[in-house]
């Protein structure tokens, strides 16, 4: 089930009303927000909660096991079957076909002929959100900066709480299970509140991505000719905003739904496209995603304590995995090598040009960075290398050649909307959608909710599938 | 995004947006019917998975029609019913190729029912290729009823009271020029000429369908010359390229489909459905009767109903050259099911 549909909302006033309503002790809401997950996540294919169910048990049994266990190997063996059981469903279904497709590939080079039956394995969504999430809580328990759940519905619901099940935020056992322990109830304020999110995370995913860029940027990836220098920026653009608004729409409802619920999901988007250098863009970008790496990773690899080539081979590593998280294709993996490429450059040139940051020269980097960002998405867009690079080299070099593929209007619609969006991130570095509603007082605040519902109505799309929920 | 203690007035900010949500979703709901927009429902992948599982449990009397945008315009369901007792499952895909839909019925049922297999020349016989555009048309819809969710079936039978009480909500997957949803709507949108598209004839919605599938032409196309010639102008520019189908290759396929149906006791019937004008003579051109139609009938060894041969389904008038009025689609239907009756291809309906 997706946030953008109507069985959502339907699904969701039926548990506002359980979940309100004088029926139900706590536990018992808590049995009903689990069965309820299920229910969310069985509506696309029910046979695959089993995964579901596994990953859990697995991962509550382990919990407990490493927890309570003395003896180190019997710890570390607990561990590594939380981790082969998580990272092997990853392996086979998101991975299978790709390992299959490489080892054909490199067979064939070595002068084998070998060609199997085509695996077609099924990507359960949200696989590589719940897996992870899971191996969080066993590594932390592991690691003593965690106790167990306390009963095994907290730690279930821990692992499907629908709000952020299929796409994230990754949540880190800490910051949720606790929340399960005493009855949560939101006020009224919190609860118009998260409301007034889910709005805006529907007006991000309807309007802004499915309706105003997916069209340019499909128009830009399938076309399958030489594209103008204008055509492919515009495309590239558009697919830039279309996966944030996407994305970050995803994560807004997920967040604005919890509170609806009294409870508290970590901010996952800080406004990316301000972002001056590469750092900070994956301090604002997927942040859930970006500090499960640095904590699980990035950090067990050595981190900056060894010196720099040993921080720079952890960094490109935890980049290459970060891109193939995403999806199991070598664009994928050079997306990551970009983003590790950049992120060593940077660090590299802070250390030898140092300058105070102002308004101005900020806005240039910042600038910049969204420039060099826009280059890594065509790798992440494109179905394969020849189209990335037909694209990049159209960026480069297309100027008054190439294809047009997209009209004026369209043109223009994408680079007006893709500055606005630039200039809002810059802006919003500094502040937050509740300080701009705070100062914009009600009468304003409720006109642009209103302006949000009505345009969302209008839209009205076939509730298109999140981007991430494939990942 | 986090929680802060500055005091935002949310109830009264609530209050606001509700009153304004209220008023301008009813003024946009007015402003559309004040231009003639009714409630329709739009020919979706959704609505044909919901028909197509309507094959899974049939009775040996069901009808099912499959074939492209004549036999869902021209084959009217209540007609039908009326004198047969017997209302016909719709799977017609305008634009579509009916082959697809002719195999998964076989391979994927065990339907053994009547089927009436519209036959459009310029589509049916066209080159067997799942890449083409009328094949991948139909095998989309095919692919979304074998995978659709229950999500997607929730999503649907809770959009259908919506779709038929509201005008705005008239989005269809066909993508009409005058669809009026927000994208249509910035699709629409052309400031001058930058990629050649811009000038391709505006295709807009001339058809109203129901909850069956059952489709009629809109009054506006059926009595509006100047709009139906806007409907013959998206024609002549579809087919300006049109060339000679291949011979044989779209038969040979459907024969050994016909053959396994016919083997498992099904009843299989072939129209040709009129056309006129420059339709009529691309069709003469490009598929020529007796090269085609006539050798579709010896091949497979089916009942075909060419409408050239029959008094009752000739001398009918397309108003693009293609579809029938709602008016002469009745007639048209009724003639058609007279004669199936006639000939014993459907059994006699018991009150009748």
């Amino acid at each position: 089930m997706v946030f953008n549909s109507l069985g959502f909302i339907v699904f969701f006033a039926v548990i506002l009303v359980l979940y309100y309503g004088p029926f139900l002790g706590w536990v018992n809401k808590k049995r009903m927000l689990l069965f309820s997950s299920y229910v969310f996540y069985g509506l696309w294919n029910p046979p695959l909660i089993i995964l579901l169910w596994i990953s859990t048990m697995v991962d509550w049994i382990a919990g407990n096991k490493i927890y309570h266990e003395t003896k180190p190997n019997r710890r570390k063996f607990w561990l590594w079957v939380s981790m082969v059981v998580n990272l092997g469903f990853l392996a086979f279904f998101k991975y299978g076909n790709f390992l299959l497709e490489n080892f054909i590939s490199f067979v064939n080079l070595a002068g084998f002929s070998y060609e199997p039956l085509p695996m077609n394995i099924i990507l359960p969504m949200g696989i590589s959100f719940y897996t992870f999430q899971t191996m969080s809580y066993t590594i932390d328990v592991y690691q003593r900066k965690l106790e167990p759940a306390r009963t095994f519905l907290d730690f279930a619901l821990y692992v499907t709480f629908f709000p952020q099940l299929v796409a994230g935020p990754i949540v880190r056992a800490g910051d949720l299970i606790t929340q399960f322990y005493e009855e949560k109830k939101a006020t009224v304020d919190l609860f118009i509140w998260g409301l007034f999110l889910l709005t805006l995370g529907l007006f991000e995913k309807i309007v802004m991505a499915d309706t105003m860029f997916s069209g340019a940027a499909d128009a830009v990836f399938n076309a399958d000719k030489n594209l103008n220098f204008w055509d492919a920026w515009a495309g590239v653009l558009a697919f830039s905003a279309q996966i944030f608004f996407d994305f970050a729409g995803y994560s807004t409802c997920a967040i604005g739904i919890s509170y609806m619920l009294g409870f508290t999901l970590t901010d996952n988007f800080l406004y990316p496209y301000g972002s001056i250098g590469f750092s900070e863009f994956w301090r604002r970008w997927h942040i859930s995603l970006s500090s499960w790496l640095r904590d699980y990773l990035y950090i067990p690899l050595g981190g900056n304590r060894f010196g720099l080539t040993r921080m720079y081979v952890a960094l490109m590593l935890t980049m290459l995995l970060g891109g193939l998280w995403h999806g199991a294709a070598w664009t994928f993996v050079f997306w990551g090598f970009l983003h590790g490429t950049y992120l060593i450059i940077e660090r590299i040139l802070k250390g030898r040009f140092r300058f105070e940051i102002n308004w101005w020269n900020g806005l240039l980097l910042a600038g910049l960075t969204f420039i060099l960002v826009n280059f890594t998405w065509v790798f992440f867009r494109a179905e394969d290398f020849g189209t990335a690079w037909n694209i990049i080299t159209a960026m480069v070099t297309g100027f008054g050649e190439g294809e047009k593929v997209l009209g004026y209007f369209d043109l223009t619609k994408v680079f007006v909307l893709s500055g606005i969006l630039f200039l809002t991130h810059y802006y919003m570095r500094h502040h937050t959608v509740r300080m701009v509603t705070s100062s914009a007082g009600p009468w304003i605040t409720g006109i642009v909710w209103a302006t949000m519902v009505f345009l969302i109505c209008i839209s009205h799309g076939q509730g298109e599938q999140f981007i991430y929920f494939q990942f | 995004m986090s929680r802060t203690d500055t005091p935002l007035h949310l109830q009264k900010t609530l209050w606001i947006t509700i009153l304004f949500s209220l008023i301008s979703v009813v003024s946009w709901e007015f402003f559309w019917r004040s231009r003639g927009r009714i409630p329709d429902l739009p020919d979706d992948k959704f609505l044909w998975a919901q028909t197509r599982a309507k094959v899974e449990n049939p009775d040996a009397s069901s009808v099912v029609i499959i074939g492209s945008s004549r036999t869902l315009f021209n084959l009217q369901i209540p007609e039908w019913q009326k004198m047969t007792g017997v209302k016909p499952i719709q799977l017609s895909t305008a634009g579509g190729n009916p082959i697809p839909v002719l195999e998964d019925i076989i391979e994927h049922t065990n339907y053994a029912g009547t089927l009436i297999v519209g036959v459009t020349p310029g589509i049916f016989f066209s080159k067997i290729s799942k890449d083409s555009r009328s094949w991948s048309r139909t095998q989309k819809r095919i692919d979304f009823y074998h995978k659709r969710t229950y999500a997607d079936r929730l999503n649907h039978f809770l959009s259908i009271p919506l779709q038929n009480n509201l005008a705005f909500l008239t989005a269809s997957e066909n993508e009409w020029a005058d669809d009026i949803d927000l994208k249509s709507l910035l699709r629409a949108t052309k400031w001058g000429v930058r990629t050649g598209k811009e000038n391709d004839p505006p295709f807009n919605s001339f058809q109203y369908l129901d909850i069956d599938r059952n489709t009629r032409m809109s009054n506006r196309c059926a009595h509006d010359t100047a709009f139906a010639n806007t409907v013959k102008r998206v024609w002549q520019s579809h087919n300006k390229k049109a060339k000679k189908s291949p011979k044989d290759e779209a038969v040979l396929y459907v024969s050994n489909l016909v053959k396994k149906f016919k083997d498992r006791g099904g009843n299989i019937v072939f129209l040709r459905s009129p056309s006129t004008g420059f339709y009529k003579e691309q069709e003469a051109k490009n598929q020529p009767r007796e090269e085609f139609w006539d050798v579709l009938l010896e091949k497979t060894g089916v009942k075909g109903y060419h409408y050239d041969d029959y008094e009752s389904l000739k001398n009918f008038d397309c108003p693009e050259w293609s579809h029938l009025s709602g008016e002469d689609a009745d007639k048209f239907t009724n003639a058609f099911v007279t004669l199936l009756l006639k000939d014993n291809v459907l059994p006699q309906p018991q009150n009748h």
